[in-house]
């Protein structure tokens, strides 16, 4: 199992305590592609964020990869983070004053790689995105899709065996929301690499082979999706 | 994960500044503006300084120079109001009695001369000194050389001019020496020029004298044995004013007056003088590193309050890094360095500010003394960084405690 979450539990406490995730229970294989689906406020983004250790749980057990994520120090949870991970935010979140080729850098950089080599494997991932001519323009010069593609070359540089995704089509339009999620497929296809992708719209869950379903911070019910006709827009289409 | 500081690392604090270019700008002109009032005030203090002292130039600045006057109290069935004069036997008593002395100089002085040469005519005042004299108010002979002490043994009649005589009465210019001027009724053989134009001189400015072996003066002058006034220099390490109440009570028990009787004898101290100006100057330092530090500090206090808003700004950005692999020691190594770098460059366009400026004072004022020394640009240089590090201090710590999860955050 890469990823078995028992029993997870999480309180947000600004003044009144508002427990979000009461008790998740979720084993997800290597090589999955996973959705998440369910109400806004159900708890899908607190799940996926404690999943990628960018947030910590109250109670239960989270393993990755056969390791107890608990109590790490800064130092082990920015590790895993960087090496077995990747994030794809809704909105982006590029680094405005750096160019596209600068963002896919960074990860690279806070493993101490070298400038030269470092450039030379972003740029090859940008090249498989389809943006190779966009390299040494900055974000806000970039479509969403072109954007979005971006943060997946910058999640991906790494070799992270999953990718966590919130709402990655979130904020693009039918076509390259299409686009992306091809993308995602391929990337779970052909490298075998895990995805786990929050979102709203059943097209875009469709594209996974198992959609979990998520209703008031616990797991509703958990749908075997490997034929592709949770949609009922079809399969090759996402509904906006 | 990384630890040192390399190429990368300045590219990303460089990157990180020049996304705000104004805002960059306008917080490093406080370091700049505090960092050039710095030394740009110090520069000017310490230059202000020469060219006070620049007066003093060529005197010792360990003189006491000794005049008789009118006594003011009576003694030993004495009257006040008694006249007494300074006599060379006092010289030779002095220089018996109290071997702490250097030199022991008396001056006869004289005014209201009229000297000539051919045509022209010019109005000295005369001065007879002793050949060691010149160790107490040093010529700048730019022809010939200085009175010695055999033209005092030999009463040799020959003269050292000062500039404005020499400019007066040989406006051709040229080399005087080996000319006769008439001075009074007497001839003089001019045997050297004191170019000196300090300002603090004894009984006039050698610029306007006419300076003679001091036997010629006494004998011309029909003085006897009285002198105008005795100039005494310590030896090496010694200082004057201790030397006073003995040198007072050598001549009250010699001259036959009240040895408290402070009219009687008027001694002035050159020490006294340099020393004021020292303490004066040192007052004006101090003030001046106030000021300068003050405003430097303001300036810190702007770098560190705006980088605190920067950082509050650059959440978001913070929790993608945190995100993505950087550990808060990374954070807070780049926020500290992002502060030392603005500081530092700040400031030293700050310091090459100031120097360009200071440069131009110095051509203004045609005098070579207010740019700054070499070591008070790296000592500014080593502040600057050290204040860059604590204005970054606060930003930084608060830049750490962001989490990863704020990375989702929408703005
Ligand atoms: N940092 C936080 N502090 C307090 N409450 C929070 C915090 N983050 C989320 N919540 C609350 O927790 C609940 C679950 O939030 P979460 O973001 O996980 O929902 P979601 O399923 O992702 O919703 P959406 O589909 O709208 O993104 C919400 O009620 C939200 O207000
Ligand atoms: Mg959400």
């Amino acid at each position: 199992m890469l990823i078995e979450l028992n029993n997870i539990h999480k309180t947000y406490d600004n003044g009144q305590p508002l427990h979000v995730l009461k008790g998740i229970d979720l084993s997800i294989e290597k090589g999955e592609f996973v959705s998440i689906m369910g109400a806004s406020g159900s708890g899908k983004s607190t799940l996926l964020n404690i999943l990628g250790i960018l947030d910590n749980y109250d109670e239960g057990e989270y393993h990755l990869a056969g390791h107890l994520i608990k109590n790490l120090s800064e130092r082990e949870s920015a590790t895993y983070r960087n090496q077995m991970i990747g994030f794809v935010f809704q909105s982006f979140n590029l680094i405005g004053f750096k160019t596209a080729v600068e963002n896919v850098e960074l990860p690279l950089f806070y493993q101490g790689m070298n400038r030269h080599r470092r450039h030379e494997i972003a740029m090859s991932y940008l090249e498989k995105m389809g943006l190779t001519d966009w390299a040494s323009h900055y974000p806000n010069e970039m479509s969403g899709g072109q954007k979005q593609r971006v943060a997946i070359a910058r999640a991906l540089i790494t070799h992270p065996e999953i990718i966590l995704a919130d709402e990655p089509t979130g904020a693009l339009d039918s076509k390259t929301s299409v686009e992306v999620m091809e993308l995602l497929t391929k990337l779970n296809r052909e490298d075998g690499v895990t995805i786990i992708v929050v979102t709203h719209e059943s097209g875009v869950a469709n594209c996974a082979d198992k959609i979990v379903h998520i209703k008031d911070g616990l797991i509703e019910r958990i749908e075997d999706n490997r034929q592709h006709h949770s949609s009922v827009f079809g399969t090759t289409t996402i509904m906006k | 994960m990384r630890h040192y500081f390399d190429f990368d690392t300045l590219r990303e604090i460089i990157d990180s500044l020049f996304r705000n270019r104004r805002r960059t700008i306008l917080t490093g002109f406080g370091i700049f503006w505090g960092l050039f009032m710095l030394l740009f005030l110090v520069g000017g203090g310490n230059g202000l300084k020469h060219m006070l002292s620049e007066n003093f130039e060529g005197f010792a600045s360990n003189t006491m120079v000794m005049i008789s006057s009118n006594t003011s109290k009576p003694w030993k069935g004495m009257k006040e109001g008694r006249y007494w004069q300074l006599t060379r036997r006092d010289v030779k008593r002095l220089k018996a009695l109290m071997p702490e002395l250097d030199v022991v100089a008396p001056i006869v002085s004289n005014w209201g001369q009229t000297a000539y040469y051919k045509g022209n005519s010019t109005n000295p005042g005369v001065k007879g000194i002793s050949g060691d004299y010149n160790k107490i108010e040093q010529p700048l002979i730019k022809y010939g050389r200085a009175i010695s002490d055999s033209d005092v043994e030999q009463e040799r009649k020959v003269c050292v001019i000062g500039k404005r005589i020499y400019n007066d009465l040989f406006p051709e210019g040229g080399d005087p020496c080996g000319e006769f001027i008439r001075v009074g009724s007497v001839f003089l053989q001019v045997i050297g020029v004191d170019f000196s134009s300090g300002n603090l001189s004894i009984n006039g400015s050698s610029d306007n004298s006419v300076i003679i072996p001091f036997s010629v003066a006494a004998k011309l002058y029909k003085r006897g044995e009285n002198v105008d006034l005795i100039c005494m220099t310590g030896k090496n390490g010694i200082k004057m004013k201790p030397l006073e109440p003995r040198v007072r009570s050598i001549m009250a028990r010699e001259h036959l007056f009240d040895p408290t009787d402070d009219q009687a004898l008027m001694v002035l101290n050159t020490e006294q003088i340099f020393s004021i100006v020292d303490n004066l100057f040192r007052g004006v330092n101090f003030l001046i590193w106030l000021v300068g530090i003050g405003t430097l500090l303001a300036g810190a206090v702007g770098v560190s309050n705006i980088m605190m808003v920067t950082v509050r700004e650059r959440t978001v950005e913070i929790g993608i890094r945190r995100a993505i692999g950087a550990v808060p020691g990374d954070i807070l190594s780049q926020i500290i360095w992002e502060s030392v770098t603005l500081t530092l460059a700040a400031g030293s366009a700050g310091i090459v500010f100031s120097v360009l400026i200071l440069n131009v004072v110095e051509v203004i004022a045609h005098k070579p003394f207010f740019q700054i020394h070499f070591w008070t640009a790296i000592l500014a240089a080593l502040l600057l960084s050290v204040l860059g590090v604590l204005a970054g201090l606060a930003p930084a710590l608060r830049a750490m405690k962001i989490k990863p999860v704020d990375a989702m955050r929408d703005e």
